[in-house]
């Protein structure tokens, strides 16, 4: 068999049932291999929409996503789609084409370095040079992939190899095991917890990683701590119990960053103190002590020093750390503060208030939908008034923010569930365009991917900070020239609608969930609508902004 | 004032691209190469490099390298 057809049988060996991706040049011969191969190829209209949708399949399937494109401008769209990935520790494998082995360094048609460029925005990549190696390459890519802390892998594979007689390979990835925690550090950690009198748990996108989602759910439940989540993090522990304070960071819930600052104990759990959750990071958590688990050791210690720190598979650590506790002074005052500080969605007006609509719409989604959203506003809205019992079912650009996800990831979603769990994409009109030509995927595929574009005809989250921090200078954020975004659905064959009044809603989300095939509910809000709380840059988070 | 110098020695493979590996993670995380001895024969790499930042924080980022099989710290 050739290269090409060895990658395709090594794909499906692996379990691989789908991928995503774009021909070209030099990654013809695999686009040859894939024509009869037996594998599910979604052409996706832009490599950068490839790698995105392999990250929505990994994130909402917790399978590797795997993403092909050709040589040198094939290779540097899926750049961002991979940083992304590796931000967010996600699991996806890149195969991207390269010129013929002889040509190389000679600044050939199409030609680009693409492993030096991989070096910074991948766990490990990989180029092709012996034909002998391309299996044992491919079964070290998705090993790494998925093994300790996931993340992106690239392989480059130049032509000559795609096409050059090979073995057939006969063994698939395995995935490393976790070395186990340290038995005496976790006493110790044990030691710490049994002191704590106001402990909080802080609980990061690790958790869903190392599919401890319900091992997390028995601690809480024995111990009684209450938690805060991560942007990641959402959906590990539902807002229904009592004591889940929900987001914590720059536009948390307020009961989650007081409770937070007050604690005297922080016990964080697949998490990485992130900037935009500490806030000014001298005052985060200031009085508490640390305890940290995490599976990558280069986290413990990076930016706040912990008192005990545990690395390992939280599926482990969490049972063996687990007690019952007397903190009911503190669970009170936490619930207390959650009660006080609870979202309020009366708003007095009879435009369309996005959060209020985003709640709504929560209401009326099963739990086993999958949301997948862009980056703005729009997001924070999600992260903070939409409700979710797993981790995997709300997608989210957290580490890198990269506007445009969240189209391409809602496909990759809509490929990696079975078609009784519904996909919804919220995305702002500023995101919307950065992947526009992505509704061609769904087109083709007819997919039922339903579409909430919440259009404020600005750059809106930049517009808030234009705004506040930098005196209503409204640079190149005003976007009254947006399409109209009917007329660019109709374009696609996707039924669409324009929605501006709060009385349209509830029939508007009716129509929509109900409908057939895909769906663009095109909602029109108050530019002057802004995310609320805000710590202020550089501020602490107990001294949140509440409104202008 | 000049920061003090520190030597790590790390054991690699002897992948084409791993010296571009390790001196991007270095220049990244904010150290400062000052020395460099390379076998490549042996994939031996001695560093030596200096930074406001504590030492760990580049041990720690190093050894997560697939490409870095050990990193010795020479200055414990």
């Amino acid at each position: 068999m050739r290269g090409a057809d060895l990658l395709v049988s090594y794909l499906k060996q692996e379990g691989i049932t789908t991928v995503f991706g774009y021909p070209g040049g030099a990654i013809m011969p695999v686009y040859d291999a894939l024509y009869d191969g037996g594998l599910k190829h979604v052409l996706c209209r832009h490599e950068q929409g490839a790698a995105f949708s392999a990250l929505g399949y990994a994130r909402a399937s917790g399978q590797v996503g795997v993403c092909i494109a050709t040589s040198g401008p094939g290779a540097t769209n899926l750049i961002t789609g991979l940083a992304d990935a590796y931000m967010d520790s996600v699991p996806i494998v890149a195969i991207t084409g390269q010129v013929a082995s002889p040509v190389i360094g000679t600044d050939a048609f199409q030609e680009m370095d693409v492993l030096g460029l991989s070096l910074a925005c991948t766990k490990h990549s990989f180029m092709v040079t012996d034909k002998n190696e391309l299996a044992s390459v491919l079964q070290q890519a998705f090993s790494i992939a998925k093994s300790g802390r996931p993340g992106p892998v690239l392989v480059d594979i130049p032509k000559d190899i795609q096409l050059a007689e090979v073995e057939a390979a006969l063994t698939v990835s395995s995935k490393d095991t976790i070395a186990e925690f340290d038995p005496a550090l976790m006493a110790s950690a044990k030691e710490l917890l049994s002191q704590a009198k106001q402990p909080i748990l802080y609980v990061g996108g690790g958790v869903g990683m190392a599919g401890a989602v319900s091992q997390l759910q028995d601690f809480v439940d024995e111990t009684g701590i209450p938690s805060v989540t991560t942007l990641k993090g959402i959906g590990a522990i539902p807002n229904t119990k009592p004591y889940a304070l929900g987001m914590l960071g720059m536009h948390g819930t307020k009961a989650a960053n007081l409770c937070v600052h007050e604690c005297d104990l922080l016990v964080v759990i697949g998490a990485r103190f992130d900037d935009r959750v500490t806030g000014r990071l001298e005052s985060f958590a200031a009085n508490a002590r640390v305890l940290h688990l995490d599976i990558d050791p280069a986290e413990i210690n990076k930016l706040r020093q912990s008192d005990v720190s545990l690395c390992g598979d939280l599926r482990d650590m969490l049972p063996a750390l687990s007690m019952t506790m007397s903190i009911t002074q503190w669970q009170t005052y936490c619930r207390d503060l959650k009660e006080e500080y609870k979202w309020n969605y009366d708003a007095p007006y009879r435009s369309i208030y996005a959060p209020k609509l985003l709640n709504q719409l929560s209401e009326k989604l099963p739990d086993n939908a999958v949301v997948s959203c862009d980056v703005g506003q729009h997001q924070m809205w999600v992260a903070q008034h939409m409700n979710f019992t797993r981790p995997e079912n709300h997608l989210s650009s957290s580490g890198l923010g990269t506007m445009g996800f969240g189209l391409p990831a809602g496909i990759g979603a809509r490929h990696a569930r079975g078609r009784q769990d519904p996909i919804v994409v919220v995305s702002g009109d500023g995101s919307f365009m950065m992947n526009v030509q992505e509704l061609g995927t769904i087109k083709r595929e007819q997919l039922n991917v339903k579409i909430v574009l919440i259009d404020n005809q600005r750059l809106g989250m930049v517009r808030q900070w234009q705004q506040l921090f930098f005196e209503e200078r409204y640079s190149e954020t005003i976007l009254t020239d947006n399409p109209d975004f009917v007329t660019l659905a109709s374009a696609f064959n996707i039924q669409a609608r324009t929605i501006t009044m709060q009385a349209d809603v509830q029939p508007a989300l009716d129509e929509m969930l109900n409908s057939n095939g895909a769906f663009l509910l095109h909602v029109r809000i108050n530019e002057a609508d802004n995310v609320w709380p805000l710590v202020p840059p550089g501020a602490s988070n107990a001294d949140m902004m509440e409104k202008v | 004032m000049s920061l003090p110098h520190q030597q790590l020695k790390l054991i690699v493979n002897q992948s084409p691209e791993v010296l571009e590996r390790i001196l991007r993670v270095a220049r990244h995380r904010g150290f400062k190469i000052e020395l460099l001895d390379w076998n490549n024969q042996a994939g031996e790499l001695l560093l030596t490099v200096s930074s406001s930042r504590a030492l760990n924080l580049l041990k720690t980022q190093l050894t997560k390298l697939v490409d870095v099989k050990e990193v010795i710290d020479l200055n414990e």
